[in-house]
């Protein structure tokens, strides 16, 4: 009788960014990225994904309080309001939709457990997202 | 027209709104305090719940499912329980949490459509938090 459920949070989050490769130089950091290579910034929309077992004592996958407080001291204080290419995580990758999605798995996973942790789905705007399910899947 | 042999994910949101406490009959009364915090007390949600079914594409028709009768299966196997209700009430073999909802609403949905068809139910407490079912088991 272990149904697996899929748990949710939503959260959003503002942070700058640019995608600017220091090694590049100017002129084609302007040619490959256009626009992008200026300074800009984006309000985050933030779904952090469990799936686990329902406990049957307490009917409930995770503690959802404890949930949102792990992802505002592991992620939301890390990120939030933020220049993200001065991020250490960012010294080198760039901070694309998709590397910031890793990063919060990588921020995540140790926590919540690899096992549970089921897909990180991060939107620049509402037109616009990445699903991230760890390295392995 | 969409040949024979294809098959369409359709997806049907509703809302109700209802009350409820999350409490388990298997904790004490100072371990529902302390696990369900503010959730312990009365209080309810303006819920959504969306529930996909699969099915063939009828060549005929277009359409993967009977859209009135998924409307209709809808409103008499959980709209008419669930809605403006007391959910501990009308549930009463359930802790209320969003987990036990999906759960409790799958099994409910499940009798009322045709065998196998049913795939994901999802239920929605507040826009920030959502609950999912869709018909696995731990291994």
């Amino acid at each position: 009788m272990a149904e697996l459920v899929y748990v949710t949070k939503r959260f959003t989050f503002s942070a700058a960014h640019r995608y600017w490769r220091r090694a590049w130089g100017v002129e084609e950091n302007r040619r490959r990225f256009g626009p992008l290579a200026e300074v800009h910034g984006h309000t985050y929309a933030l779904e952090v994904t469990v799936r686990g077992p329902v406990d049957e004592a307490t009917g409930m996958v995770i503690d959802l309080v404890e949930m949102k407080t792990l992802v505002e001291t592991e992620v939301l204080a890390r990120l939030d309001h933020r220049y993200l290419n001065e991020d250490p995580a960012f010294s080198t990758e760039l901070p694309t939709t998709e590397n910031v999605a890793r990063l919060i798995w990588r921020l995540l996973s140790p926590k919540l457990g690899e096992d549970r942790l089921w897909r990180v789905r991060l939107a620049e705007e509402p037109t616009f997202w990445v699903d991230y399910h760890g390295p392995i899947r | 027209m969409a040949p024979s042999g294809e098959w369409a994910d359709v997806t049907r949101a509703v809302h109700f709104s209802a009350g409820h406490r999350l409490s388990s009959p298997h904790l004490s009364e100072a371990e529902n305090q302390r696990v369900y915090g503010q959730c312990y007390r009365w209080h309810g949600h303006n819920y959504l719940v969306e529930v996909t079914v699969s099915g063939l594409i009828d060549p005929e028709t277009g359409m993967a499912t009977d859209l009135e009768a998924l409307g209709e299966t809808l409103q008499a196997g959980l709209l008419d329980l669930v809605d403006h209700q007391d959910l501990d009430e009308v549930l009463p073999k359930t802790i209320t949490t969003g987990e036990g909802l999906a759960l409790v609403f799958w099994r409910l949905l499940s009798t009322r459509l045709p065998p196998g068809s049913l795939r994901r139910v999802a239920v929605e407490e507040t826009p920030k938090n959502r609950f999912e079912y869709a018909g696995e088991m731990a291994p």
